[in-house]
């Protein structure tokens, strides 16, 4: 059963990663001009999908560490599976930003000539840390006696892990602080931004870690056990959270007689693309609550992970979009008309096939990660990961 | 709780970061007497009230320049009384800059006051504001922009990364972004005046394959290229109305300066705090 669903999802990736390529071929001949976005919303999806992988980054490290901390099944011998994940995640995410640049081969200058005053920047440093956290601790994993134990043989594995927790906590919200303070935009400049990220990569991190504990280990535990007992729960208070959050945001907009976000709030409920706050994000969420709810197999539970950790990017893009399709200069948009200075923002079709492409991307690191580090685990301790 | 407390601490972090690279001096602060060649005497001109404003703001900017770079203070008054939405401005910083498709430096913002048939047209051309406090420098990633003392906020397009931040962070729209476009891309072949480099901030730039300043973001430099070369910004020479007064804030004779006193004078999207350096008589 396994080995079909297997085949069939490769050959998926395939079509999918073959597509991308050559769309991501295109992209490095032409520059930025088969993207869609412009000078007015200079940001579109793939910076969004950038948050969406950081974010599942960060949750699926917090998770796993306090699985890991205590000691639910599956999770301390496992933790090698997370910090892949995780990794894999923030390198994605690192990946998609890396293409929206308009100068790509100057990234490293915000490693070595940094305004730490930029939020980018901070979180920059922020990812490189962790990932050198998170590399440190894979290493000290391979120096416990047994993989159930809680420390390793010097036992630094859990400063370690608390310091990549720290960070796994910090940048999603940080994410939101990377738009909250620009005071630019009224939309962005809420408090409720850096919470409402965090929520959304716990619940989105935890869909993730709960996709790939279905295909890694669903012979060995049952669903009525960990780790998919406490993901479950986490995705489902996750959702509904959020979504509370939301309703708050949204509803004192409307009762304010005059409220600055309220064309934004509009654009998102009612706009042209009223449909990916109602049916994706939303429905989504309504549609996954219940298989996560009421699922009795791993195929319903894995489909309602899948379907938050897909339509969980909503939530990014619908931040994103209308805190900047909204001018703050009435009448700048009538002044000079061009293709590049709308405050209206589609996607195109080479935006969507590289997004693709970034997912494929995202599934192989997972993938060979796991493969590849299985077989040293192997060769070094003699079990898999 | 608990979570709650470690956010804390990275926000601490965060906030503690900010504060040290706010105290650090910033990147390539040009001081003393930046280029300044031998301009030409008015001497067959006598300056006075009769005079036209350019001829006068033509002399004070000459008087300017010969100060250090950090005693200048380059301010732009823009009468909205006199501005007629010609938008000669606009085309001229064009031609001047040599700026490709979807780049502009100065449109002209139409408002219409009252409601039909009580109606009246008003124009807001809107260079980039030179804010005193800019929102653009302080989020670049890598101080490819900043504050020059003499108050024009310069953007480094060769240290430029391209991540757009700036553009998001200027309440005024004032930057774009250069997306390596050309007016006659699908024609035969592209035409020499597309070709031809712009010289801003000291340097000549050519619009070729991904180079800079294609990728980066561009913004409105009150042409410094000119006001290096003793010559008002394109905008201002060109108006037709005099609607432009430019010169040195410092400087409290300037025509400039006593324009900026003026009552009936706003500051578009004051509320921001960014205290831009372009002023508006209504």
């Amino acid at each position: 059963m396994l080995e079909r669903t297997y085949k069939n999802l490769s050959k998926i990736w395939m079509v999918v990663f073959s597509i991308g390529l050559v769309a991501l071929i295109m992209k490095f001949i032409t520059g930025e001009r088969l993207a869609g976005y412009g000078s007015y919303v200079p940001w579109g999806l793939w910076v969004a999908l950038y948050f969406h992988f950081v974010g599942i980054a960060g949750g699926v490290f917090a998770l796993g560490t306090l699985g890991y901390i205590f000691n639910l099944t599956g999770f301390r011998e496992n933790f090698r599976v997370v910090i892949i994940v995780s990794v894999a995640s923030v390198i994605t995410g690192l990946f998609a930003i890396w293409l929206d640049l308009g100068q790509p081969f100057r990234f490293t200058r915000i490693l070595y000539a940094p305004n730490f005053g930029s939020m980018m920047a901070f979180n920059a440093w922020m990812y490189t840390f962790f990932i050198i956290t998170a590399g440190v601790i894979f290493y000290l994993t391979l120096n416990k006696a047994k993989q159930t134990d809680f420390h390793d043989k010097k036992r630094w594995v859990l400063p370690l892990m608390s310091l990549g927790f720290l960070f796994s906590i910090a940048f999603p919200s940080q994410s939101g602080a990377f738009f909250g303070v620009v005071d630019a935009k009224p939309f962005w400049s809420s408090p409720l931004l850096p919470i409402l990220f965090l929520v959304s990569a716990i619940t989105s991190g935890g869909a993730v870690l709960l996709l790939v504990y279905t295909f890694l280990h669903y012979e060995e535990f049952d669903l009525t056990h960990q780790p998919f007992k406490m993901l479950r729960y986490t995705i489902i208070g996750g959702i509904i959270f959020y979504f509370v959050a939301e309703f708050a945001e949204y509803s004192l907009v409307f009762w304010s007689p005059n409220s600055h976000i309220r064309e934004a709030v509009e654009l998102i409920l009612f706009g042209p693309f009223w449909w990916v706050f109602w049916f994706v994000h939303l429905g989504g969420a309504l549609v996954a609550l219940y298989l996560l709810l009421k699922g009795k197999t791993y195929q319903t539970v894995g489909t309602g992970a899948f379907i938050v950790a897909v339509t969980f990017v909503s939530a990014r893009l619908n931040i994103l979009i209308p805190g900047q399709a909204v001018a703050e200069l009435k009448g700048l948009k009538e002044a000079f008309y061009h293709e590049r200075l709308r405050f209206d923002y589609s996607a195109t079709l080479n935006e969507y096939l590289i997004a693709l492409f970034i997912g494929a991307f995202g599934v192989a690191l997972v993938y060979f990660g796991i493969k590849f580090l299985s077989q040293f685990t192997k060769k070094k301790l003699g079990t898999e990961l | 709780m608990r979570t709650a407390g470690v956010v804390g601490g990275g926000v601490a972090a965060s906030v503690a970061a900010v504060t040290a690279s706010r105290l650090s001096p910033p990147p390539e602060v040009p001081t003393g007497k930046e280029t300044i060649r031998d301009i030409p005497e008015f001497k067959t001109v006598e300056i006075n009230e009769k005079s036209d404003i350019l001829i006068r703001m033509q002399a004070e900017l000459k008087k300017a320049l010969a100060k250090p770079v950090e005693e200048r203070r380059w301010m732009m008054v823009i009468d909205t009384r006199k501005c007629v939405g010609c938008h000669a401005c606009t085309v001229a910083c064009i031609a001047e800059n040599k700026l490709p498709p979807g780049v502009v430096y100065r449109p002209v913002v139409q408002e219409e006051i009252g409601e039909y048939p009580n109606t009246q047209l008003r124009f807001f051309p809107r260079p980039c504001m030179q804010c005193e406090e800019p929102s653009c420098v302080a989020v670049c990633p890598v101080n490819a922009t900043w504050k020059r003392p003499d108050g024009i906020t310069q953007i480094d397009y060769d240290k430029c990364i391209g991540c757009r931040y700036c553009i998001s962070a200027c309440p005024y729209g004032a930057r774009t972004s250069d997306f390596g476009e050309y007016y006659t891309e699908d024609t035969p072949e592209l035409q020499p005046y597309e070709l031809l480099s712009s010289n801003e901030y000291g340097k000549s730039w050519n619009r070729e394959g991904h180079n800079s300043p294609i990728g980066n973001a561009r913004k409105c430099h009150f042409c410094l290229h000119r006001l290096n070369e003793g010559e008002l910004p394109m905008c201002v020479s060109t108006c037709v109305g005099r609607a432009n007064y430019f010169g040195d804030a410092n400087d409290p004779d300037s025509l400039v300066a006593e324009m900026a006193r003026q009552h009936n004078q706003v500051k578009l999207l004051e509320e921001k705090g960014t205290k831009p350096s372009v002023i508006y008589l209504i």
